[in-house]
């Protein structure tokens, strides 16, 4: 099964995955907030996360991950379209997004667009 | 509409007040946008001869169409007012995220007027437009005003979509070197824009929005920004050396070139280049990319990983940072040199025109024409210390620095040196020695921004070879060619686009992007005679707030003293030369006054009426 293989130390933070979500599925549409791939910061790394599975609570733990030295929000850099933040959320309807592999077989468009080489497909 | 959201936000500080506006389409057509569209408006609304840092100039914040669209390199934003450095018009292009995230909130356009009466932060957070008093924020540095106004806001999570423009000490204090610095970045070309946000009173502008920026044929639009990328993935400059180690990469070139001033342009070649060319760099700062929005080169570097000085904060110096902050001012070691571009983007201070001014100020104490009692201050070529001590000195407007501060211009008049200065329209030259490099010498002399390559890059056909193979110190054909990348970038600018994507790509490759993106059916031409359009009008402002020829020539050292030294050994500049022949493409008379007869083929003739009454 192909996978997305996500690299935060190569993500510019350049954002343009989330566009390239954006105008795949919503034709002529850009909006990162339409995108099912977000790239959130958090201090100096950025993280570029896929929308995963919608939950319909919140969890009732909160972890932390530390790298290093840096201390992250687990919660900034969880995929679940979860009801305690506003991401993955589509503003008008409320309905979850979820990463689909759109754009042309074999890479979904936001590998396409990306140039960094954060984003790669690799098949199991 | 597709690709401009069509409306503009006004807002009267001194009425602490604002209104929304809707932009007309003929407007949009004719100027395109961004910085076409900003000059316009600026041209239309201020009298050219107002004091800069008076509250009838205005501030104008403007994105392109294609800014947030995803088209590539589709980032820049500029900020269009009368320079408080120059009294030219100023524009300065931001990078980063601010200007799509300003189209992100249903906005093209800011104008910005009046004064407001104690230090504001303008806030437009999802459709909510605040005027809030920022007293709090006054004094603090960029980095600090950005963390402290998301820290201030109660949903942490929209903490992380917030976009902030602010400007740092120098432009609170009205220092005219002052820059704007938006998510970390100094801007490009901004030298007096700061002080006049100063001027108003503002301290920061925040944007945050969810609004959709629509396409027009996005299924081809999806297309031909894949092809682009690729392209730029398969040109060397743009997909090897410019992602390595950003615009540093040059330093090395141009040393070998001769381009590479030295010691205020006393000099243009510098053996010891291993300290400070690519290998130095990296070892320097660990460098990690970054990207501005939409952009697949991402060159500009960070260099927080592994020196510990630079934690978590700063970028890499770039090409410019070296060359106007360090080597023009005899400094060689790059730790220093960071620093200082550090304490620019912290405080906010522009790197060229700062470097140029205390290079100067360095040249007149080598010289003995200044001394230490005078400025109370050591200003020696090549000690780090000195700099970086000045610099703090200038943006907090503290002691003898007030002098310094007032520019190069400005200092080498007070001191009894005019000649001295190295610089145009008050503005000091970037660091390219025109003599060695003849088109830049011309784009520098006639720039109606002042000398900053980065308004007519004629260095890639020049040095790079990108797409002409010319030689950089002969003068056949630079006329013509600084006047077609002055027009190109001035349309690059009005849509959004990054300069840099010419390293890897054509002029005309963007024009299926431009068209699918926007639903128009531009060819290359019209695009450029619309960046003539731009250019002609700029000029129009400039020579209503009183600049003519006699400001288009280049500081006498150019003409009289050959390069010493070095590769370009014995090189002169001729741009005095090719002003007439470049008048003469831009069909403006000898005085550089341009004719009925162009601006109306650019249908601008009713300027032109307006400017004989």
């Amino acid at each position: 099964m192909a996978r997305i293989k996500i690299d935060h130390t190569k993500c510019t933070g350049c954002r343009h995955c989330e566009i390239a979500c954006s105008l795949n599925h919503v034709a002529g549409v850009a909006n990162p907030r339409r995108a099912r791939i977000r790239v959130f910061r958090e201090g100096t790394t950025y993280f570029p996360t896929i929308a995963g599975p919608f939950v319909d609570a919140a969890c009732t733990s909160k972890n932390d991950l530390i790298i290093g030295d840096q201390t992250y929000n687990m919660c900034l850099i969880c995929r679940a379209s979860c009801p305690e933040k506003p991401f993955f959320i589509e503003a008008e309807t409320g309905i979850p997004l979820k990463c689909d592999f759109c754009g042309i077989p074999p890479s979904p468009s936001c590998v396409t667009w990306c140039n960094s080489g954060a984003l790669e497909l690799v098949e199991d | 509409m597709y690709g401009w959201t069509g409306r503009c936000l006004r807002v009267n500080l001194t009425k602490n007040d604002f209104q929304l506006e809707e932009i007309s389409q003929e407007l949009m057509n004719k100027f395109l946008g961004g910085r076409g569209l900003g000059v316009k408006i600026l041209y239309d609304e201020i009298d050219p001869t107002v004091d800069s840092l008076s509250p009838d100039n205005k501030l104008i914040f403007v994105s392109g169409p294609l800014v947030g669209t995803g088209a590539v390199t589709g980032a820049s934003c500029n900020v269009i007012t009368k320079s408080a450095l120059s009294g030219t018009i100023a524009c300065a292009k931001l990078r980063g995220h601010f200007g799509a995230e300003l189209k992100y909130s249903g906005l093209d356009m800011i104008i910005v007027e009046g004064k407001a009466e104690f230090p504001v932060i303008l806030s437009i957070m999802d459709d909510k437009i605040v005027i809030q008093p920022a007293l709090e924020y006054w004094g603090r540095t960029t980095s600090e005003t950005e963390n402290m106004f998301k820290n201030s806001l109660s949903d942490k999570w929209a903490a992380c979509d917030t976009y902030l423009l602010s400007i740092g000490s120098a432009g609170e204090k009205l220092v005219p070197l002052a820059n704007v610095i938006n998510d970390g970045f100094l801007s490009v070309g901004a030298a007096g824009i700061g002080a006049v946000m100063g001027s108003k009173n503002l301290k920061a502008i925040a944007v945050k929005g969810n609004h959709s920026v629509t396409v027009a044929d996005g299924n081809r639009f999806v297309q031909v920004v894949t092809t682009l990328i690729n392209k730029l993935n398969s040109a060397s400059l743009t997909s090897q050396s410019m992602s390595s180690w950003g615009s540093a990469f040059l330093v090395g070139l141009c040393n070998q070139k001769g381009i590479l001033p030295f010691k205020n342009f006393q000099r243009s070649s510098f053996e010891e280049s291993k300290q400070i060319g690519t290998e130095a760099l990296s070892s320097a700062f660990a460098l990690r990319s970054r990207g501005c929005f939409a952009c697949p080169i991402a060159c500009i570097k960070k260099t927080d990983v592994n020196n510990p000085i630079f934690k978590g904060k700063g970028m890499a110096p770039t090409y410019l940072a070296i060359g106007a902050l360090g080597l023009n001012c005899g400094i060689t070691d790059l730790t220093d040199i960071g620093m200082a571009n550090m304490i620019c983007a912290e405080m906010g201070l522009d790197p060229i025109a700062s470097g140029g001014t205390i290079a100067t100020a360095m040249e007149f104490s080598e010289k003995g024409l200044l001394s230490k009692d005078s400025i109370k201050l050591d200003l020696r070529f090549g000690h780090g210390k000195d700099l970086i001590h000045a610099l703090t000195l200038i943006a907090t407007k503290k002691g003898h620095a007030i002098r310094i501060g007032q520019g190069a211009k400005a200092i080498s008049e007070e001191y009894g040196h005019p000649e001295l200065f190295m610089g145009v329209k008050n503005i000091p030259l970037a660091p390219f020695d025109p003599r060695a490099i003849q088109g830049m010498g011309l784009h520098f002399a006639t720039s109606n921004y002042g000398p900053h390559h980065l308004y007519a890059y004629t260095f890639i056909d020049e040095v790079l070879n990108v797409h002409e193979k010319l030689e950089p110190w002969t003068i056949e054909g630079k006329p013509e060619l600084v006047k077609r990348f002055q027009d190109i970038t001035a349309v690059m600018d009005s849509l959004g686009l990054c300069n840099w994507s010419l390293m890897g790509l054509k002029f005309n490759s963007f024009v299926p992007m431009i068209n699918s993106c926007l639903g128009t059916s531009y060819k290359a031409e019209d695009l450029l005679q619309t960046g003539e359009r731009i250019w002609n009008l700029e000029r129009l402002f400039n020579m209503r707030a009183g600049f003519n020829r006699s400001h288009d020539i280049l500081p006498e050292r150019f003409y009289n003293e050959h390069i010493a030294d070095g590769p370009a050994k014995g090189q002169i500049s001729k741009a005095n030369e090719m002003l007439d022949d470049y008048y003469g493409f831009r069909g403006w008379d000898n005085k550089g006054q341009p004719s009925a007869k162009i601006l109306k083929a650019l249908e601008l003739e009713e300027i032109y009426g307006e400017d004989k009454n």
